[in-house]
């Protein structure tokens, strides 16, 4: 090996060992009582299966609504596509805490869509909605340009040829452009369930009961201290990883094997 | 019936991409022949067959199948068969269901007739296959089977040969005018190869910059190419520039009489076709056409014909059997009879 791949393996491992660390430190602190005792307790069982619930919905409504949008981006050749990128992008850039705020100004009870949504007995603020609400806001962007790279991956002249068989726009998009992108977009809803579970910041402000993990973990710091929200945190840690390394291994084969088959 | 009841008829069809426009053109196909459309790359061949097939609007123009105006039909409603350049076959599904695909979208057959197709088009073992393993040729005989099982009215090949090494296009193009005879739908077939162009169309339309210059029977428009464009698309060689006055063109030291030059004057410019240049001993008689004395300035060895480089006024190219190079004695700096018959000439009007 010469200097370069010893650079490059010195600079990528302290970076490998920086996200490795806090991981194994975190987990060595608590002691397997602790963490039975943390996974007993019901307030952190009852936000941990909230967050893992909420994420699931908002992987499920952003890859609804995601892939329309990708789809547009990744085919359309219009005016203003630029612009709607950027929109999609958005989230990326803007501090959590203020989306937080921004959300609710729109879906709090006197907010624009709140409002009205109020007098229809749904409540954004402080309630499950809310925050599938602030975690899509988040999360959105990978649901959206997983599933855009994946379709503009995908050789248009495929869906030109199925309408060219008698195909509809429908038809074609079902069976040739979903099936074909398939992987971008499972891989969208995986990334999404993943942000969302994480989420804090805007969570915390638009719907700060019930609490979700991450909210019920930062309670526990601020109450009890390090120990006691350590053991909490690694409950968490260990069903995050669990449920995502189920859900990405699930979309990038076995599941979607068994869809290949299904649209034979 | 007329043709036009039975065929394809388009007519003054234009449409745009971006700065691009293509047409207006107009044409015909009757039902049991193929138009090749021959073009460099660039010129709105693929443009024109999606235009016509109806995944790329059209501006203005109609065009008519079988009687019936399909200007404003979504293409799924055409019932055009579409082969493309690559293939296009879908990669998720086995070769059977790729020709499966149209008939289930559009319910048009009664039964599976994907076996069939299969067999016509010899690829019957390789129905379970992914389009992923398949050689090029096999590829393009899927595509053109997916094509087929909608039963079109229409037949659109854009290209499909052009992927293809030597001897698998030879074996396709002998598959596609087989079963272009039995089918007995118009086809319009997309080709920049002249050859290919040739072996396949009963006609010929000719396309250079969105514009059709030139339609026709295939073998007169390669005789009779209706300007430089035309010309050099069909393997006709420049012969270079001159002036023409009174019934006779003048390009170097070659002069042309009525047959080529009638009714021009001014500024023309002169194409010739190569295989047709006739070689001599120095001292023969002239037959009849353009003659001077050249010589030889290199034997190029190429296959099938060779290239006899000639030293002239204007530059001139020869094709001929390699076994004439021996029978003429035809070395470097020898000196050589050059004649050009007159239906190996054509000359143009430029200004």
């Amino acid at each position: 090996m010469g200097w370069f791949g010893v650079v490059t393996w010195l600079l990528g491992g302290l970076l490998l060992a920086f996200i490795v660390l806090p991981i194994v430190r975190l987990v060595t602190t608590s002691s397997v009582a602790s963490l039975r005792h943390a996974a007993d307790t019901a307030a952190i069982r009852d936000a941990t299966l909230l967050s893992l619930q909420a994420a699931a919905m908002t992987a499920g409504i952003a890859t609804l609504f995601g892939v329309p949008l990708a789809y547009i981006l990744a085919r359309g050749s219009f005016r203003g596509r630029g612009v709607i990128q950027s929109v999609v992008d958005l989230p990326l850039v803007i501090p959590h805490t203020v989306a937080g705020i921004a959300l609710l100004f729109l879906l709090g009870r006197t907010g624009w869509v709140g409002g009205p949504a109020t007098h229809l007995g749904v409540s954004f603020y402080g309630s499950q909605w809310g925050i599938v609400a602030a975690m899509l806001f988040v999360s959105a962007p990978f649901a959206v340009n997983s599933a855009r790279v994946a379709f503009e991956a995908i050789d248009p002249r495929l869906e030109r040829a199925a309408r060219s068989l008698g195909a509809t726009p429908w038809h074609a998009f079902r069976r040739v452009t979903l099936p074909l992108g398939l992987r971008g977009v499972l891989t969208g809803a995986v990334l999404v369930y993943a942000r969302s579970i994480s989420e804090f910041g805007a969570v915390v402000i638009l719907a700060y009961y019930p609490a979700t993990a991450p909210v019920e973990i930062y309670n526990l710091f601020l109450q009890s201290g390090l120990t006691q929200s350590a053991s909490a945190a690694v409950v968490l840690l260990i069903v995050t990883l669990a449920t995502f390394l189920v859900l990405r291994t699930l979309a990038s084969g076995r599941l979607l094997a068994r869809v290949d088959r299904a649209y034979r | 019936m007329p043709t036009a009841d039975r065929g394809l008829s388009v007519s003054e069809l234009t449409t745009q991409a971006g700065s691009f426009t293509l047409g207006p053109v107009s044409l015909e196909i009757p039902p049991d022949r193929v138009l090749v459309v021959l073009g460099p790359s660039g010129a709105g061949k693929t443009m024109l067959l999606e235009t016509i097939a109806g995944l790329r609007p059209q501006q203005s123009g109609r065009i008519s199948l079988a009687g019936t105006d399909i200007s404003g039909l979504a293409p799924e409603r055409r019932r055009i068969g579409l082969v493309f350049q690559d293939a296009a076959l879908f990669p998720h599904l086995s070769v059977q269901d790729n020709i499966r695909f149209g008939p289930r979208a559009t319910r048009v057959a009664a039964r599976d007739g994907s076996g069939e197709l299969l067999r016509q088009l010899g690829i019957e073992h390789l129905a379970d296959r992914s389009p992923r393993s398949l050689s090029g040729g096999e590829r393009q005989r899927v595509a053109l089977a997916r094509a087929l099982a909608i039963q079109p009215g229409l037949l659109l090949l854009d290209e499909p040969l052009s992927a293809l090494d030597q001897p698998t296009r030879e074996d396709m193009r002998t598959l596609l005018q087989q079963l272009l005879t039995q089918l007995e739908i118009p086809a319009a077939h997309v080709t920049h190869d002249r050859d290919e162009a040739m072996s396949i169309g009963d006609d010929l339309a000719v396309i250079v910059g969105g514009q059709l210059r030139q339609t026709g029977p295939a073998a007169k428009v390669a005789a009779e190419p209706a300007g430089p464009d035309a010309a050099r698309l069909l393997g006709w060689s420049e012969l270079g520039h001159g002036t023409a006055a009174n019934g006779t063109a003048r390009i170097g030291q070659l002069v042309f009489g009525d047959a080529a030059a009638a009714g021009l004057h001014g500024h023309v410019q002169a194409f010739y076709r190569p295989e047709d240049v006739q070689l001599s001993p120095a001292a023969a008689a002239t037959p009849a056409g353009a003659s001077l004395t050249a010589h030889v300035e290199r034997i190029l060895p190429t296959r099938p014909l060779a290239r006899i480089i000639l030293g002239s006024d204007p530059p001139i190219a020869a094709l001929v059997l390699h076994r004439e190079i021996g029978r003429l004695r035809l070395t470097a700096g020898s000196p050589v009879q050059v004649n050009l018959p007159p239906d190996s000439v054509r000359v143009f009007q430029t200004g």
